[in-house]
């Protein structure tokens, strides 16, 4: 016997139990699912009879040899048929074979076509999936025609050489037993924590809803708000539709502000509100006034999360708030300067006071003109002062000149750079 | 003022509407893609041939055409996945691998059709098929792989009103409507090799097997979420609805001139006698009008809806907007589909007329197969949840089935003993 067969070889190969009679074919290979890279067979799934026919299951520790015909230890008194169709946790023919895979190596989203398996004292080891066009000859059982049609055109053709195995180390299936759970196996992190984030936005255009979900539910916190920033709008929205309510708001509460508020706008009032109630009570509140406001005004597109300090601080507070908030995505060049009503007093960037004294008040280096916008404003004028003034940000004051939120210049642009394209869309 | 636009936007009955236009449209697509070049040429063949005998069928074949449409948009909505995706992961590869090579040769007739649809039309204008054949290849190439094509969707749905050329004509050329009503509701069915070819046809044309695939695909692409599925179903049902209404008055207008003079199709300039009562001498522009549109139409969604099926299945990377060597299999299967369509019907002699109808026979042909893999992917718990058939929808699939699959087999009798 090789050391790696194809399941699709061994696949409707004859059973015979100890005496040699014959009890049926081979249908499934059940797999163990643990934490291992390469799983283990479990045992065998064998059907006898045509159509629904009747199944048994084997365990793999009967199994005497794997050869043309698989035989086993035991006799035909101990292998027990039944008319349900046996259901393993993980089997290669329903979850594997024919299904789609994540290449985490390649970063795309591939077909199986066979699957490769190691066999050493007869037990068997996933060890690769074949994703190439021989998998799809050998399955049809043509290979012999196809070699020497290909070979009497041109001996070396790549396609006689060439496998394209990929090993199981760096696969990733999606979906186990079509009910749609969730993988959340730390395997599954381990091999998908070397995709970058962008590549994985990609990789999940390729995939229905569904296995989109499964796939989003195994990424780390972190890696589920850089994955759902590069998403399309409506993929967000569809996504939110697949995630529970609770995991919804958990991710609503992870991204900015201003994003979360773009996205609930688009949803149900219904699904709204439910979703606020898994909503952490602070983030909900502001995400709530938010939603209060028009989408394309100053107050639609500010986010709440901005770097503000009292009237009091010094430099050396200023640059401790920045140091302090590295890790913060979004802009934090400047610092709004509050009295104790979160009235506006004047704006400071790191470009004023990079090179004061650490105890200079930092009132006396904030700009000289106030520069806002007020939360009514609409959004063609917002954008004309952050070009004046080439601002990256700008605060948003309500009537009684408190700050808001603060719009950076990117909302902005997306904004405008979705309205260009719906209009450009529109000319076509 | 705004509030009160505000309030209208959020009432229940208009959000409904704005949410149903927002779903809008792959039903309605599809359906007038239907009523392609094969389509209007069976139709007006039934009609020319057979006068109001066939009208009686499209009754049935609506309420089979419905019930075969929301099962696809329900897959859809289901599982996310193309019909192509989810035969594969159902029954391997050996299956699917053979169901696509019977589906390419099917479509590839189909495109032959829609090509034919062109070069007919177009010699009423007196173009030469040689140039106007391979001008429309290379258009529809470039809509199609520049990506243009959604925008010109528009004008191409547009052009299909058409069909209500048909209607108006079928009305002014006074059938005697008691005739059409007795063999609409109680046909008199006349048996023999002719009849059931054409009946299997029609069925064929109106339930056609690429427009499962297509319908199935363009659900997923929009995205629409088991919420959405209600509006869904009415563009689908409402699809359903008009192709065949459109059918019966071209059968109707075909009867009511072109049977009573017994004159029998043999080119398209017959067929255009259809629309005379209507247009008078102008009948054959307006025909080879309706025509071309409806050729190019399909011509431009055909071989890319087949050609992105076939790498579905056999798990190839597809999509215009790859490059060749991302996607060689999917550039080769659609260079193909348009190279071989549009060349077959510059060979000298080519019977533009015929390939319009026995494509649409092997559409009928295929169809019950496609059937059967839907019925019992759409009856697995597994796959469908909540979404599965009730019984009554099992029932009326499983009789469509049989009985197109009995009328392949009385056709293939009929041939052998004549």
């Amino acid at each position: 016997m090789r050391l790696f067969i194809y399941l699709s070889e061994i696949l409707g190969r004859t059973v015979q139990d100890s005496q040699g009679k014959t009890l049926g074919k081979l249908c499934d290979v059940s797999m163990f699912l643990t934490e291992e890279v390469f799983p283990r067979a479990e045992g065998l799934v064998v059907k006898r009879g045509i159509l629904a026919g009747k199944h048994a299951f084997i365990h793999i520790d009967n199994i005497k040899s794997l050869g043309k015909i698989i035989s086993l230890k035991v006799g035909e008194e101990n292998v027990r048929f039944q008319s349900d169709p046996i259901k393993p946790e993980f089997s290669l023919c329903r979850d594997v074979l024919d299904q789609q895979v994540v290449d985490t190596d390649d970063q795309k989203v591939v077909r199986v076509n066979d699957v490769h398996l190691l066999n050493v004292d007869n037990q068997l080891y996933l060890g690769h999936v074949d994703v190439g066009l021989r998998g799809i000859v050998r399955r049809l059982g043509w290979t012999s025609f196809v070699d020497s049609v290909v070979k009497f055109f041109s001996l070396n053709s790549p396609y006689l050489k060439e496998e394209e195995l990929i090993s199981w180390k760096n696969s990733q299936v999606l979906t186990i037993g079509r009910l749609r759970n969730v993988l959340r196996s730390d395997v599954a992190r381990q091999k998908l924590s070397k995709i970058p984030a962008t590549e994985l936005a990609d990789i999940m255009e390729d995939l229905d809803i569904f296995e989109r979900a499964s796939l989003f539910k195994t990424f780390s916190t972190d890696l589920q708000r850089k994955v759902f920033a590069d998403m399309a709008n409506h993929e967000k929205e569809e996504l939110i539709d697949q995630l529970t309510d609770r995991e919804a708001g958990n991710l609503l509460e992870n991204i900015p502000a201003d994003e979360a508020t773009d996205l609930l706008n688009n949803l149900p009032k219904d699904k709204v509100r439910h979703l606020m109630r898994f909503i952490h009570s602070e983030t909900s509140k502001q995400l709530r006034k938010l939603l209060g406001y028009k989408q394309d005004t100053a107050g639609g597109l500010m986010t709440t999360e901005y770097l503000c300090l009292k009237q009091d601080a010094l430099v050396r507070d200023a640059m401790q708030l920045i140091k302090d908030n590295t890790e913060y995505p979004g802009n934090i060049f400047f610092i709004y300067i509050v009295d104790d009503q979160n009235r506006l007093v004047g704006t400071t960037s790191l470009r004023r006071f990079i090179n004061v004294d650490e105890n200079t008040p930092v009132v006396e280096t904030r700009y000289l003109s106030e520069t806002f916008v007020r939360t009514d404003d609409e959004m063609e004028e917002v954008a004309l002062l952050l070009e004046k003034y080439k601002f990256s940000s700008i605060p948003v004051l309500n009537e009684e000149d408190v700050i808001e939120g603060v719009i950076t210049s990117d909302d902005v642009m997306e904004e405008l750079i979705s309205l260009t394209w719906k209009k450009y869309k529109d000319q076509l | 003022m705004k509030k009160l636009f505000e309030k209208i936007r959020n009432s229940a009955p208009v959000r409904n509407f704005l949410l149903f236009l927002a779903v809008m449209g792959p039903g309605i697509i599809t359906a007038n893609v239907d009523n392609d070049a094969g389509g209007i040429a069976t139709y007006s063949l039934a009609g020319a041939h057979f006068g109001y005998m066939l009208l009686w069928s499209l009754i049935p074949i609506t309420l089979a055409l419905i019930v075969v449409q929301e099962m696809c948009a329900r897959m859809a909505v289901a599982t996310g996945k193309g019909l192509a995706d989810l035969i594969r992961e159902n029954y391997g590869v050996k299956v699917t691998f053979y169901l696509m090579f019977a589906l390419f040769f099917v479509n590839l007739t189909n495109v032959m059709a829609e090509f034919a649809g062109i070069a007919v039309s177009l010699e009423i204008f007196h173009i030469s098929k040689f140039f106007s054949v391979p001008l429309s290849a290379f258009f529809v190439w470039v809509i199609v792989v520049k990506g243009t094509y959604k925008s010109v969707e528009k004008i191409f749905l547009f052009a299909c009103l058409f069909y209500v050329a048909y209607i108006i004509s079928g009305f002014i050329a006074k059938p005697d409507w008691y005739e059409v009503f007795q063999q609409t509701l109680s046909p008199k069915i006349n048996w023999n090799i002719g009849y059931v070819v054409m009946l299997v046809g029609v069925i064929g044309t109106t339930i056609a097997p690429w427009m499962q695939f297509y319908l199935q695909s363009s659900i997923v692409e929009k995205g629409i979420t088991p919420e959405e599925y209600k509006h869904l179903r009415l563009d689908v049902v409402g699809g359903c609805v008009i192709a065949p209404v459109v059918a019966f008055f071209i059968v109707v207008a075909c009867a009511a001139t072109l049977f009573k003079a017994g004159v029998t199709i043999e080119s398209a300039q017959d067929a255009a006698i259809a629309l005379k009562p209507l247009a008078g001498r102008y009948a054959s522009w307006l025909f080879a009008f309706g025509l071309f549109n409806a050729s190019i139409f399909a011509a431009s969604i055909l071989p890319l809806s087949t050609s992105y099926s076939i790498c579905e299945g056999m798990g190839w990377d597809a999509g215009v907007d790859k490059r060749f060597e991302e996607a060689p299999q999917f550039f080769w299967l659609y260079a193909t589909m348009i190279v071989i369509g549009a060349g077959a019907v510059l060979i000298p002699r080519f019977p533009l007329l015929g390939i319009m109808y026995f494509s649409q026979v092997g559409n009928g042909i295929l169809l019950p197969f496609i059937l059967i893999f839907m019925l019992s992917l759409i009856n697995n718990k597994d796959i469908m949840g909540e979404f599965t058939n009730n019984k009554i929808l099992n029932i009326i699939t499983w009789a469509t089935v049989v009985i197109i699959i009995g009328l392949t087999l009385v056709m293939v009798v009929f041939t052998f003993i004549h």
